[in-house]
């Protein structure tokens, strides 16, 4: 997968000499062999292993069976296998739109706080999800949402009494109460970069904006946002890798239930693996879902990019 | 503007790598069909007297004081022979147990969950000579038959014996016996009619009719149940659950048992938020007294007996007329002996010892909650007089006698639980799917997960 984080290396100058050049390149190429020698062993050669087991009918032990194209044909047929596709999408909205939307929001307040305990216990406070394991997140919001949890006994308290639901395990709601653990494991990794984004970006243009008359928000407009151009680039390339990949909230949170609700690719991939012993369906899903991955940041890495 | 060349770049990457996949897809994956040793080694009863380590792999949880209690009595009768009790959480013992048994490190017996691909990979080794050389052949048949597999590796309930256990799990009903009082329940319901009315005196109450685990499968339970007392004919349930060629589970019988459930779900007799409830919650509402009626399994007997003892009676499900034929969900808690073993003769002296040995079966009612296993002239366990475990013993006995004894839907293959019963069962209940979708979408999914 791509590293989100990368930017294209800088072009070399073009060396005067060919020969001086080419030399470089070789010389170039050895340092970098160990790392790419690691990559191609433990990620390049694992991943076109999946993409042969996708024509193959293999329970993960005894002999394969070609399958031609079946296993790819089944994720287009199958409804349950698209609609999880499906909900991954409706994750990224969660995990990406609205974390990185308020982590503008938070960022830009944090900003404005004075360097002192309360701009520091917010960091931590946002931060904390994002060291938290996510099963850990996953068994914590169990709890809370139950029908007698912290979700509903706050609900009860406001006199929201005929609100009040088995969130997981309501066939509306599952999935966005899915969605709201994403969104509060994202949001304070998505504050952070942000901030330390704003960090970067040179005071005087701030100063400048505020001589020209500019208030909070059209500061933010004019100065902040495309000053995160690359830190923008960065939190919602990592989200939709989350949101699209999600696994283990759900795995713990509803296993994929009330019904079909909240079955996600990650999940369906799991059990075609382990439980039904059709590695080569799961291979096939686990190959699409990297290809809708790339097919998605693709566009938010060249929009990120440096002008 | 990117110059052709960058695009020249690109495109020999992609080449490349199209060629690499042509080139792995050109040899096969997976190892070769005989994975494990001919089943036909010589085999023997004897121990031995050198020292050996037993290793089992066990599920967590129950399974573990259980085990290593048993452990103990048979360390206790050959001293050269200690048990060393590894466990798995059930969910991880499932997806890794193929694995663990291809791998280097193996135990000597190991609790199969599902026999899934084990014996088509030759994992397992078939126990017929030790069931022939320690006579279990002439015990009651149908307490083997779930883990007979055909030679097709598919079709269960005939062929090679590849598993056996110290116990059984048996399904009914558990009730609360102060609240089935005050709803006046004098004795458990002869029929399902009856039951229903004691499930709408328990509504009128004010009471939670039934405690369940929507959200991981307890709602499968009364299903099943229900198919086998409305039809009254649970071969072809049994047939479905072994793999029989032609078995079908979308019919009338089923049909009729979801419309029942679906009713009781509507009519609240189901908690509400009954999705949402798992295994670990559903005992504990019951035991706090949120329900009158939980329907599950002997396993949860010495629990509910630890939990407050003479409390809680136990009733197989009532059958559909007075009278008729009473069905109960049955499991063994079987161990297989893995191909890889190297003390498999120690291993199968060990599966005879827990099946035979009285203070075995002791242990098994005792801390496994199981029936125990065995020859039919072996004498029964005790239990307390009016416990939990009490009562699902003697249920056995009764339904062992009317040979009523059906295997758990959720073990015709190894994911029609997770993939089609639980997520259909709930949408069932939610109303959004209709009973007849219901029976078709299980029967689909079931064919599709044997390749049919």
């Amino acid at each position: 997968m791509t590293d989100p984080s990368s930017v294209p290396a800088a072009r070399q100058p073009a060396a005067r000499r060919p020969s001086a050049r080419r030399r470089r390149r070789w010389s170039a190429l050895l340092w970098v062999a160990p790392a790419f020698g690691m990559y191609g062993v433990f990620v390049l050669f694992p991943m076109l292993q999946s993409v042969q087991y996708s024509f193959y009918d293999w329970d993960g032990i005894g002999p394969a069976t070609p399958a031609g194209l079946d296993n790819w044909k089944a994720i287009f047929t199958q409804p349950e296998l698209l609609q999880s596709v499906v909900h991954a999408f409706v994750l990224v909205l969660f995990y990406t739109v609205l974390p990185v939307g308020l982590g503008l929001v938070a960022a830009s307040l944090i900003r404005e706080l004075k360097p002192g305990a309360f701009s520091t216990t917010a960091r931590v406070v946002l931060f904390v999800p994002q060291v938290l394991p996510l099963v850990a997140a996953g068994i914590a919001w169990t709890w809370m949402y139950s029908s007698d949890g912290l979700v509903n006994q706050v609900m009860r308290a406001v006199g929201l009494d005929q609100y009040t639901r088995a969130w997981l395990g309501d066939f509306t709601f599952a999935l966005p109460a899915v969605g709201v653990i994403g969104v509060w494991v994202m949001l304070g990794f998505c504050t952070v970069l942000l901030l330390a984004g704003i960090g970067k970006i040179d005071p005087v243009l701030y100063e400048a904006a505020r001589l020209d008359g500019a208030g909070p928000v059209r500061e933010f407009f004019a100065v902040t946002l495309p000053g995160l151009r690359r830190e923008l680039a960065v939190c919602t390339t990592f989200t939709i890798i989350a949101a699209l990949a999600s696994f283990d909230v759900v795995q713990i949170a509803t296993q994929g239930g009330p019904g079909y609700q909240t079955m996600v690719p990650g999940v369906q991939i799991y059990r075609l693996t382990f439980l039904q012993q059709h590695v080569g369906q799961a291979s096939a899903l686990a190959v699409f879902l990297a290809v809708l991955v790339l097919v998605v940041i693709w566009p938010i890495q060249r929009l990120g990019r440096e002008k | 503007m990117r110059s052709p060349t960058q695009y020249r770049g690109t495109l020999r990457a992609a080449a490349v790598a199209a060629a690499a996949a042509l080139l792995l897809a050109a040899c096969a994956p997976g190892g070769n069909s005989e994975a494990g040793p001919a089943p036909s080694k010589p085999v023997s009863t004897g121990i031995g007297s050198e020292p050996v380590t037993l290793k089992l792999l066990v599920t967590s949880g129950v399974d573990v004081p259980f085990y290593t209690a048993l452990g103990k009595l048979f360390h206790a009768k050959y001293s050269n022979v200690t048990v060393e009790v590894e466990n798995q959480d059930y969910a991880t013992l499932t997806t890794t147990i193929a694995r663990t048994l291809a791998g280097n490190n193996v135990p000597d017996l190991v609790r199969v969950p599902q026999l899934g691909n084990l014996t088509k990979d030759h994992l397992l080794i078939s126990l017929d000579p030790y069931a022939e050389a320690y006579g279990w052949n002439e015990w009651p048949q149908s307490q083997f038959a779930s883990t007979r597999v055909a030679a097709d590796g598919r079709q269960r309930g005939t062929g090679s014996l590849y598993a056996a256990g110290a116990g059984f799990g048996l399904t009914g009903v558990y009730y609360n016996k102060a609240l089935a009082q005050r709803i006046g329940m004098t004795r458990p319901p002869a029929t399902v009619a009856e039951f229903e009315q004691l499930l709408a005196k328990a509504k009128d109450a004010g009471l939670q009719p039934i405690m369940i685990n929507g959200k991981d499968g307890g709602s499968v339970y009364p299903l099943q149940n229900l198919a086998m007392s409305s039809a009254g004919d649970a071969q072809a349930v049994q047939d479905w659950n072994y793999s029989k060629p032609g078995a079908s589970i979308d019919t009338a019988a089923t049909v009729k048992a979801a419309t029942t459930l679906q009713r009781w779900g509507q009519a609240g007799y189901l908690p509400a938020d009954v999705n949402d409830i798992d295994q670990t919650r559903a005992p504990a509402e019951f035991i706090k007294g949120n329900g009158v009626f939980f329907p599950s399994g002997n396993w949860q007997a010495p629990g509910l007996d630890k939990a407050g003892s003479g409390q809680f009676g136990f009733f197989l499900f009532p059958p559909g007329v007075a009278g008729g034929p009473s069905y109960a969900m049955t499991a063994a808690a079987n161990l297989g002996i893995p191909a890889k073993s190297p003390n498999a003769d120690v291993a199968a002296a060990f599966l005879d010892f827990v099946q035979t040995d009285q203070q075995a079966r002791q242990e098994t009612v005792a801390l496994g909650g199981l029936v125990p296993a065995g020859p039919s002239d072996a004498p029964a366990p005790t239990a307390p007089e009016g416990s939990a475990v009490a009562a699902t013993v003697s249920a056995f006995q009764e339904v062992l006698k009317n040979n009523g004894l059906v295997g758990f839907m959720a073990d015709a293959t190894a994911s029609i639980h997770v993939n089609s019963l639980i997520p259909q069962t709930q949408l069932l209940l939610a109303g959004k799917t209709t009973p007849e979708a219901f029976a078709a979408k299980v029967q689909s999914d079931y064919e599709r997960d044997l390749g049919q």
